[in-house]
């Protein structure tokens, strides 16, 4: 039998074409990789999860496309209009999607994680007969879950954000008005004040805190500190506006480091020098 | 001698010519403006990106100017993506299918003119595409951000947040990202028999080296040999289009790294040459 050659060409020609292509992307691989390490680096990586979330809804394209922020944009809207519904498993879903999608602004985590840890258990004890019907250990043991599920979800979001003090208070609000927990709450509360651009809020209510939890020693030595470093007047060649001085409220700190002084005895001599 | 049959003519009588590239480049140029295609697209284009003021009410996450900046480009590379693989095909299969290939090759042309005037006619008329929404979203973003600077001078303490220079050289990337998605297009097409295929041929692979970053993360953790040399070789053989994705700076008044843009630049001419040689080299294995 004659071996004919012909027969093989475009097989042939597919295959040279693709060992052309790997050997090209080889080569090429060097001189691509810093360049794709630089765009990593500024911006998270779609994940195959959030793709494979957004396949089912059909918006891959868009996706792929460049539409990122605008396509999780949808999906929050879609987030909310399942929220009215009450419908746990969905919200819970859709939350999770629009953070997958599109994890830079705070914004989706901190109200992600408020209808995880505040709506939800209501949701649930709704469903399960009432506040009247379900017993307070119950109750407790869902406020529990649901916080659990918010605070991993808030910790998710420091992969993304590190140095971000919105999602500390957001911890720490999870765990004083949910949990009842006013340790772990001025704990997070005060490393939300540490971080840099942090709220002037997040050093007073700390304090605060350590207050209820009887600690003012500790309390007082944190006003101290952080009076110094408030904003006490303008100075624009500082770049201090009048709003930073008003939110500092330093004269509200120097308030309560005086009554701090009245409840530890601390005499005259002793006192903050301002 | 057989001197009737006119391929074996056609691009070995004559030397290479820049200029019948040109007339083939000008002449797929004409005929793509004029098809609506062409301007169907570049009208949502154009709409949507204006349109992104309107739509801004939406925005949830992120700033104003981000948003308008995002929503810009996703139109560029939406529409821009869609014109790049649909004209290709339709460019390239008009002329097969009205037999005006047989004619133009009958004559002393070679293939590879044919192919890369092909290709420059596309990436010219893609470059028109990129300029015309890169120079209305750069008005948009002046317009708003200027307004924004009226309204709420204390923001804009350290002057302008975007970078307008930035915004020309990522209309630019977007073009040769384009470039690299025209020419694989015309790969396909280079053997393919109809447009259609071409066409939805040519959507996959734009799908597929947005997601090639995933097949180089997942390399690591492949278990099986047979997968992971698998995986590895998906990764090699399409160009990574995530890297070409340098918008995400410009919103928040950090600057595009220039030795970043030259490399991704380079990246994409890299892929232009190879892609469009191999199908030069598919085309002239064609029996037309």
């Amino acid at each position: 039998m004659k071996f004919n050659l012909a027969a093989f060409r475009p097989a042939l020609t597919g295959f040279l074409v693709v060992v052309a292509l790997a050997l090209t992307g080889a080569a090429v691989r060097p001189f691509e990789e810093p360049a794709w390490q630089f765009v990593k680096s500024k911006q998270p990586a779609l994940k195959l999860d959030s793709l494979q979330g957004a396949l089912g809804q059909g918006v891959t394209v868009g996706l792929l496309g460049g539409f990122r922020a605008i396509v999780a944009d949808f999906f929050w809207i879609k987030t909310n209009a399942v929220w009215e519904d009450n419908d746990l498993p969905k919200t819970q879903t859709f939350i999770k999607l629009v953070t997958a999608i599109d994890p830079r602004p705070l914004y989706f985590w901190q109200n992600g994680s408020r209808m995880i840890a505040y709506d939800m258990p209501n949701w649930r004890i709704t469903e399960e007969g009432g506040y009247d019907v379900v017993p307070q250990a119950r109750q407790r043991k869902i406020d529990e879950q649901q916080s659990a599920v918010a605070l991993n979800y808030l910790n998710e979001a420091f992969g993304h954000h590190p140095d971000a003090p919105l999602l500390h208070v957001e911890i720490a609000n999870v765990y004083l008005n949910r949990l009842k927990d006013t340790a772990s709450a001025a704990e997070a509360y005060r490393r939300a004040a540490l971080q840099p651009d942090a709220p002037y809020y997040a050093g007073r209510i700390y304090a605060e805190l350590l207050r209820r939890l009887g600690r003012n020693a500790e309390a007082y030595a944190w006003l101290k500190q952080l009076y110094r470093t408030l904003p006490k007047e303008a100075d624009a060649a500082k770049g201090i506006t009048p709003f930073q001085v008003e939110a500092a409220m330093a004269p509200v700190v120097l308030e309560r480091i005086r009554e701090l002084e009245g409840e530890l005895n601390i005499l005259e001599l002793q006192a903050f020098r301002p | 001698m057989n001197t009737a049959f006119p391929f074996p003519l056609s691009g070995r009588s004559v030397p290479f010519s820049l200029g019948r590239l040109g007339i083939v480049a000008g002449n797929t140029f004409l005929e793509a403006v004029r098809q609506k295609l062409f301007n169907f697209l570049l009208l949502l284009a154009v709409a949507l990106v204006a349109s992104a003021q309107l739509f801004r009410e939406f925005n949830f996450g992120s700033s104003e100017l981000k948003f308008i900046s995002d929503f810009g480009f996703g139109a560029m590379v939406f529409f821009g993506s869609t014109l790049t693989i649909a004209a290709t095909a339709q460019l390239f299969f008009s002329e097969i299918e009205n037999r005006t290939a047989l004619t133009i090759l009958a004559k002393p042309i070679w293939r590879t003119e044919f192919i890369f005037g092909k290709f420059l006619g596309v990436f010219a008329v893609v470059g028109v595409f990129c300029a015309l929404t890169t120079i209305l979203l750069l008005g948009l973003l002046y317009h708003r951000e200027t307004a924004l600077m009226t309204a709420n001078p204390e923001a804009f303490e350290a002057g302008r947040i975007i970078h307008y220079g930035d915004l020309v050289l990522m209309g630019v990337l977007q073009w040769l990202k384009f470039g690299v998605l025209a020419a694989f297009t015309l790969l396909i097409a280079s053997f393919s028999n109809t447009n259609l295929y071409t066409v939805v041929m040519g959507f996959f692979v734009l799908v597929i080296c947005h997601l090639q970053y995933l097949a180089r993360d997942a390399y690591g953790s492949v278990a099986s040999l047979p997968l992971r040399l698998l995986v590895q070789l998906l990764g090699y053989i399409f160009p990574n289009f995530q890297v070409f994705n340098l918008a995400d700076q410009i919103g928040i008044g950090v600057g595009i790294d220039a030795a970043v843009f030259l490399r991704v630049a380079g990246y994409a001419l890299i892929y232009i040459a190879v892609i469009g040689a191999l199908a030069v080299y598919s085309f002239r294995n064609r029996e037309i």
